[in-house]
């Protein structure tokens, strides 16, 4: 799970851009949205085709979207239940 | 009035179908024209799209064009099948002479083809059939397959500001008329589905599968068309000279900006209400002028929220609305004029179509779109929405001759 | 006829150092690859830095040209943005094009579908300077730059209380484009540097470049620094009707071809357009000094914009840059300016600019 969490942070900086972020500067639970990272609308797409190309996990619906992208524990959370064999 | 700008002729294609009156007869009647893809070659055949009925060959036939020679890909197509329309009542002869303008309006060129054939652009190859297609990416290949097929030299434009883009059209034809530039000019928009256009909704997740609902609680997004349409526009006084029938005045219009969001609206409708604002100012008519409001309703979760509140705070529950996406998918760039001429079509049959797959009013709002057609309104001005990415706000207000 | 509108500031990033730096008039930047790329400039200081994370060049790019023309002009807001490219940002159309093709159409990034749309420069203008008035979009070829132009015109008319249009024009070369264009005719096929460009005339095909441009236009004289008279945009341009256009142009205007003290062309070292301007260019006198441009910034759709960028220059230094000057002329004091350019395979335009009294 913290091997998870790691590569996560690392894979978000890279899709994202955070230019000057460090995966240690990101908590396991603070919100990535709003007053966290400060991400919007267009980051969770992104998100979301990052768990799809890296994890092959397909969020369809939004309102679970938002709910699965909303912290790095969250997103760790739902690749260990839904990831493929 | 001395500068009133008519239209006086206009041509169609969508996925109801070629030409006017089919397009008229399929909102009267409900039919919806979403069905899932039959020549569009992508791999989400499950997608319900406006799809033009014809296939590439069978629109070049209709044109009599040898469609194994030429460079005309889809989108040019269906822009020349539109024209064809407009002019078959003009003296094109007469009118390669007058000072015309040809505002078109398009968002991914020819992308339909370009998409099938880009990996043959970039490699090595010099030869093979994909050369004639390889300067049709750009937006103004279609405007210029439309003046090369019928041998007109107007001044010529082509506008891009996404779903916006054909309502920008005939807002630059009337400013150019107003100004003086030219007589007469024909304005519109075209738009082939491409799979770069399906892909790239389907990214920003607000493609529905099933069939849209403007303006209902359980909306899930919009479904995606294709089509041309184009309108004639000139000077009331110049049409009323030449005893041609006049559909309809162009009485106002309006472009804003919502500078809130690359492609979000504001949530509260600032922009929406911004736009139609200025629409009814410009055409010097109170809320209470206006019989039907063509709504822009893609059934997007944001759009249709930011509309709906715009409308409500404008007009209460006082002026019937209804989206008509759910016929013919939105078809984008020519989204604009397609709806300015049904737009006309409520004006002229004295009738609101219905706001097919509305079931749950929404939450916010206290307004509900028409469900089913009414005939025998009194409608003197119809108010038109086409709102795009990039906050590009427009409205439009037709009113009866 | 149009009515002259005022031009209160222009920005100009091109292959030269026409942003920072030392400006156009030391430096000559060349290229030996038949291709001139646009010099980046630092963009951190001109955008929201949220958003600039996820930017690709060409929207960086125009946002930063565009956000410098206001400060320039002292303007926060403009009362509308008016835009014009040819090609819009290549890269992400390209990348999510490939993407689309190689993914088979699955887990596609968004943020290049969004930007591939020709109006998300001028979206995000919009957004940054809060400017909720009229805007638009022309992707009209080799006539963007005019037709922008042509429409801010049309808007200061139209509006009775003073009033500012930001006008501006962006297109990026790519390696992609270089091969796809290569195709049918529009680069040399031999080697040549970018500086002598212009003298090997005898071939087809020229250097492919880029570029963006920005202005704040006005339909009051304050502040002005520069007036732009009139516009022709031309289809299937010939030598003889460029030279009817530009003389009805000045005859509109009431300039005479004495007056005009300097010519600017956009000649490219293309033989299939080295013609062009030859009939206008029998009516000049020895008044007149002839520049060229398209050696410093390559063949692009919306390269106008560079050429009126120029004659703001000299109206503002009253001096020509050396890299420029083709033919000196008489004239000590540089008023009205022509600017003569093609795209090719099909279009031109003419422009008169003057300087403010």
């Amino acid at each position: 799970m913290e091997d998870l969490k790691q590569a996560l942070k690392q894979q978000i900086i890279e899709s994202l851009n955070l230019q000057g972020m460090k995966p240690e500067d990101i908590d396991d639970n603070a919100p990535l949205f709003g007053e966290g990272l400060g991400l919007d609308s267009i980051d969770s797409l992104e998100l979301m085709v990052l768990l799809e190309r890296n994890y092959g996990i397909k969020i369809e619906d939004a309102r679970e979207g938002r709910k699965v992208l909303s912290s790095v524990q969250s997103m760790a959370e739902y690749i260990q239940e839904h990831k493929k064999a | 009035m001395r500068d009133n700008i008519v239209i006086t002729s206009a041509g169609i294609v969508s996925a109801l179908g070629i030409g006017y009156k089919s397009n008229a007869e399929a909102l009267k009647n409900g039919l919806s024209g979403l069905r899932q893809p039959q020549f569009l070659n992508t791999l989400h055949q499950d997608l319900l799209i406006g799809e033009v009925c014809l296939s590439n060959e069978d629109l070049a036939d209709k044109l009599s064009i040898s469609s194994t020679t030429v460079s005309y890909t889809r989108t040019g197509l269906l822009a020349m099948l539109a024209i064809e329309e407009l002019l078959a009542s003009l003296d094109i002869a007469a009118l390669r002479k007058e000072k015309l303008a040809f505002i078109n309006a398009n968002t991914v060129g020819g992308m339909c083809s370009v998409e099938d054939m880009y990996l043959h652009f970039i490699a090595d190859e010099t030869q093979g059939d994909f050369v004639r297609y390889i300067d049709t990416l750009d937006c103004a290949a279609s405007t210029k397959d439309v003046t090369t097929h019928f041998g007109l030299n107007p001044f010529t434009a082509t506008i891009s500001t996404a779903c916006s883009s054909a309502s920008n059209a005939l807002i630059v034809g009337a400013r150019m008329i107003t100004q003086g530039l030219v007589d007469k000019a024909i304005c519109g928009g075209c738009d082939a589905l491409s799979r770069f256009t399906v892909n790239g909704f389907l990214s920003l997740k607000n493609v529905d599968r099933e069939a849209c609902k403007p303006f209902d609680e359980h909306r899930n997004g919009l479904n995606l068309g294709e089509g041309a349409a184009f309108l004639m526009l000139e000077k009331e006084a110049d049409a009323i000279k030449r005893g041609t029938t006049i559909l309809a005045r162009f009485s106002g219009y309006n472009n804003t900006n919502d500078a809130y969001h690359p492609t979000a609206p504001s949530p509260d409708g600032a922009g929406a209400l911004r736009a139609m604002t200025g629409a009814l100012k410009k055409a010097n008519l109170t809320t209470e002028a206006i019989g039907y409001i063509n709504a822009h309703g893609t059934a997007t979760i944001n759009n249709d929220a930011a509309e709906g509140r715009a409308i409500e705070k404008l007009f209460g529950a006082n002026v019937p609305f209804s989206s008509t996406k759910p016929f013919t998918g939105h078809t984008l760039a020519a989204a604009g004029a397609v709806e300015a001429i049904f737009s006309i079509m409520a004006l002229n049959g004295n009738c609101i179509f219905p706001n097919l797959n509305y079931s749950t009013p929404m939450q916010e709002l206290n307004i509900a779109p028409v469900t089913s057609l009414m005939t025998h309104q009194n409608i003197q001005h119809v108010l038109s929405n086409s709102f795009g990415f990039g906050g590009n706000n427009v409205s439009l207000i037709f009113s009866k001759a | 006829m149009m009515t002259p509108v005022y031009i209160l500031s222009a920005s100009a990033i091109s292959p030269q150092n026409t942003f920072d730096g030392d400006g156009i008039y030391e430096t000559l930047i060349t290229s030996d690859n038949l291709k001139l790329f646009v010099k980046e400039p630092d963009y951190r200081s001109y955008i929201n830095p949220v958003a600039i994370r996820r930017m690709s060049r060409l929207i960086k790019r125009g946002i930063s040209c565009g956000m410098k023309a206001l400060s320039d002009a002292g303007i926060k807001t403009p009362d509308a943005i008016i835009t014009g490219t040819g090609l819009g940002s290549m890269t992400d159309t390209e990348r999510f094009l490939k993407d689309m093709i190689a993914l088979r159409e699955e887990a596609l990034n968004p943020t290049f579908f969004i930007q591939s749309t020709y109006n998300s420069v001028n979206g995000w203008i919009s957004l940054q300077t809060q400017s909720t008035g009229y805007n638009q979009t022309y992707v009209n070829r080799g006539l963007s730059t005019e037709m922008s132009l042509l429409d801010a015109q049309l808007f200061l008319q139209e509006t009775s209380e003073a009033a500012t249009v930001l006008v501006g024009t962006f297109d990026e070369m790519t390696d992609d484009y270089f091969v796809v264009k290569n195709k049918i005719d529009y680069w040399k096929k031999e080697s040549i540097p970018s500086n002598e460009i212009l003298k090997h005339n005898d071939t087809p095909g020229t250097i492919g470049g880029e570029g963006a441009a920005f202005f704040v236009l006005a339909n009051r004289a304050t502040k002005a620094i520069a007036i732009l008279k009139g516009i022709k945009m031309l289809q299937q341009p010939t030598s003889e009707i460029i030279a009817q256009e530009a003389i009805q142009l000045l005859q509109e205007h009431g300039v005479t071809w004495d007056e005009i003290d300097v010519v600017i062309m956009g000649n490219s070292g293309d033989s299939r357009f080295e013609s062009l301007y030859s009939n206008a260019l029998d009516c000049l006198s020895a008044n007149t000094s002839l520049l060229a441009f398209k050696h410093l910034t390559g063949e692009y759709p919306t390269a106008t914009s560079f050429a009126i960028w120029l004659s703001i220059q000299l109206f503002n230094n009253q001096r020509i840059p050396k890299n420029t000057l083709l033919q000196q002329g008489t004239a000590t004091h540089y008023r009205n300016i022509l600017i003569l350019n093609h795209y090719p395979l099909n279009t031109a335009s003419v422009l008169l600019l003057q300087e403010p009294a």
